[in-house]
């Protein structure tokens, strides 16, 4: 029936049964290299030469990706056209990932600064010496500085983050939030505060206010603080409420 | 149903087969789809020093078992491929047999991995270190999934002497899904 049709269909293609891989070898290779890679670590620690790793994780893995991709997948014996088109995909990936790079490796820019991204970095590296210089240079360091694990504060994590776009006295006059459409909220004006309690606060500063029908510019930031600094951080905001 | 066949898959104006050339545009798409993920996750990595601290938490021994585990698995994938070519679709059915065996291996394994991550508190909303950790290893193991599925289909059609082209196709997609994680273990397991 089939049978034969396929069998035509199969040697017809030019690659079929033609090249004499020794597949085993191939395979025996393979789990070699992946035993050093696992060891690459170790022999890092104990030569002291970190960039051993690095070579035995990434090198190791092109060399595997490269046989695998050569002998298993056939790829070497394949039209030219494939080879180009499978070039081309690698080389839109490389061109996104470049063209992005400058953005996601810095955390600030000439006009720009990722606050999210640096409060991540000096929470996460602990209260030791903040491990990348960058802050020393900037002008909001100190707020930085503050809100690292060691010394959380409610005032100084207000600064750096809620101030940008609601004012460093909470009436909604930050720089970044002047072109905003609503603008941000000014929490000394008693109009805001009305329906408005310490819970709803706690809400939108957590999962931002497009949860309770508030404009979605006010990002959630409950990813950024543990539950009882979000309360420390309502409590900084109620503290501006005018009586 | 032989002679019910589309048309495309009997004629080829590139002259590669159609089903190959089918998969091999599957697996262009799929590189911009794991290069992406893995790119931004490696941009990332670089600009937050404090994953180290994140990363550190992964189970080296697990992730190593699960390499080789894949590794084996790819071999006996063009092993069947190699009995195919030879017309032996029992043959080749048994091995891809052995191949979606190393599939359920891979997934059994990273389930135990993944339950005892969770149990310690390393969830997908944890930090963005655990995000990326959960999406690229799950997008990888749905990939593991999807494979392990078909490979049972052409393996019945393979017992059965029919369509024994395919044993070759599905086995440049399994490679594919090796070739990935082969990116994934230092990434995730060894670059500490």
């Amino acid at each position: 029936m089939s049978g034969n049709n396929e069998h035509n269909e199969h040697h017809d293609d030019g690659h079929g049964g033609g090249h004499h891989v020794n597949y085993f070898a191939i395979y025996v290779a393979l789990v070699v290299l992946f035993l050093i890679s696992v060891a690459g670590p170790e022999v890092g620690r104990i030569t002291g030469l970190p960039w051993i790793t690095l070579i035995t994780a990434f090198g190791i893995a092109l060399v595997k990706a490269n046989l695998v991709i050569d002998n298993f997948m056939h790829l070497k014996w394949e039209k030219r056209l494939m080879k180009w088109l499978l070039t081309t995909s690698v080389l839109l990936m490389v061109l996104m990932v470049a063209g992005i790079s400058p953005d996601v490796l810095n955390h600030e820019g000439n006009n720009w600064e990722n606050l999210a991204a640096k409060e991540a970095t000096a929470r996460g590296l602990g209260g030791d010496d903040h491990g990348d210089g960058d802050h020393a240079e900037e002008g909001g360091a100190a707020e930085v500085a503050e809100a690292a694990p060691a010394g959380f504060s409610a005032a100084g994590s207000f600064g750096t983050v809620c101030a940008t776009c609601h004012g460093a006295g909470g009436q909604g006059d930050g720089p970044a939030g002047m072109a905003l459409d609503p603008k941000p909220a000014n929490f000394t004006d008693p109009a805001f505060w009305e329906g408005r309690d310490r819970a709803r606060i706690v809400t939108v500063i957590r999962d931002g206010a497009a949860v309770v029908g508030g404009s979605a510019l006010m990002a959630p930031w409950g990813a950024l603080y543990t539950p009882e600094q979000l309360e420390e951080m309502a409590d900084y905001v109620m503290s501006l409420r005018p009586n | 149903m032989a002679n019910a066949k589309p048309l495309a898959t009997l004629r080829s104006a590139t002259g590669i087969p159609t089903g190959r050339l089918a998969v091999w545009w599957v697996l262009a798409s799929e590189v911009v789809i794991f290069g992406g993920l893995l790119g931004t996750y490696i941009m990332h990595r670089l600009g937050h020093p404090e994953w180290a601290e994140a990363a550190s938490h992964t189970q080296t021994w697990i992730g190593a078992i699960n390499t080789f585990v894949l590794l084996t698995s790819s071999f006996t994938a063009v092993l069947a491929h190699q009995a195919a070519e030879k017309g032996n679709g029992k043959e080749a059915a048994k091995l891809l047999g052995f191949t979606i065996l190393g599939a359920l291996t891979f997934l059994v394994i990273k389930s135990f991995e993944w339950a005892n991550e969770i149990s310690h508190g390393y969830t997908i909303t944890a930090n963005t270190f655990w995000s990326f950790y959960y999406t690229a290893a799950g997008l990888h193991a749905l990939h593991v999934i999807a494979g392990a599925i078909i490979m049972g289909v052409v393996a019945v059609d393979a017992y059965r002497g029919r369509e024994l082209h395919r044993v070759e196709l599905i086995g440049i997609y399994w490679h594919f899904v090796d070739v990935v994680w082969i990116f994934l273990f230092p990434l995730l397991y060894i670059a500490k």
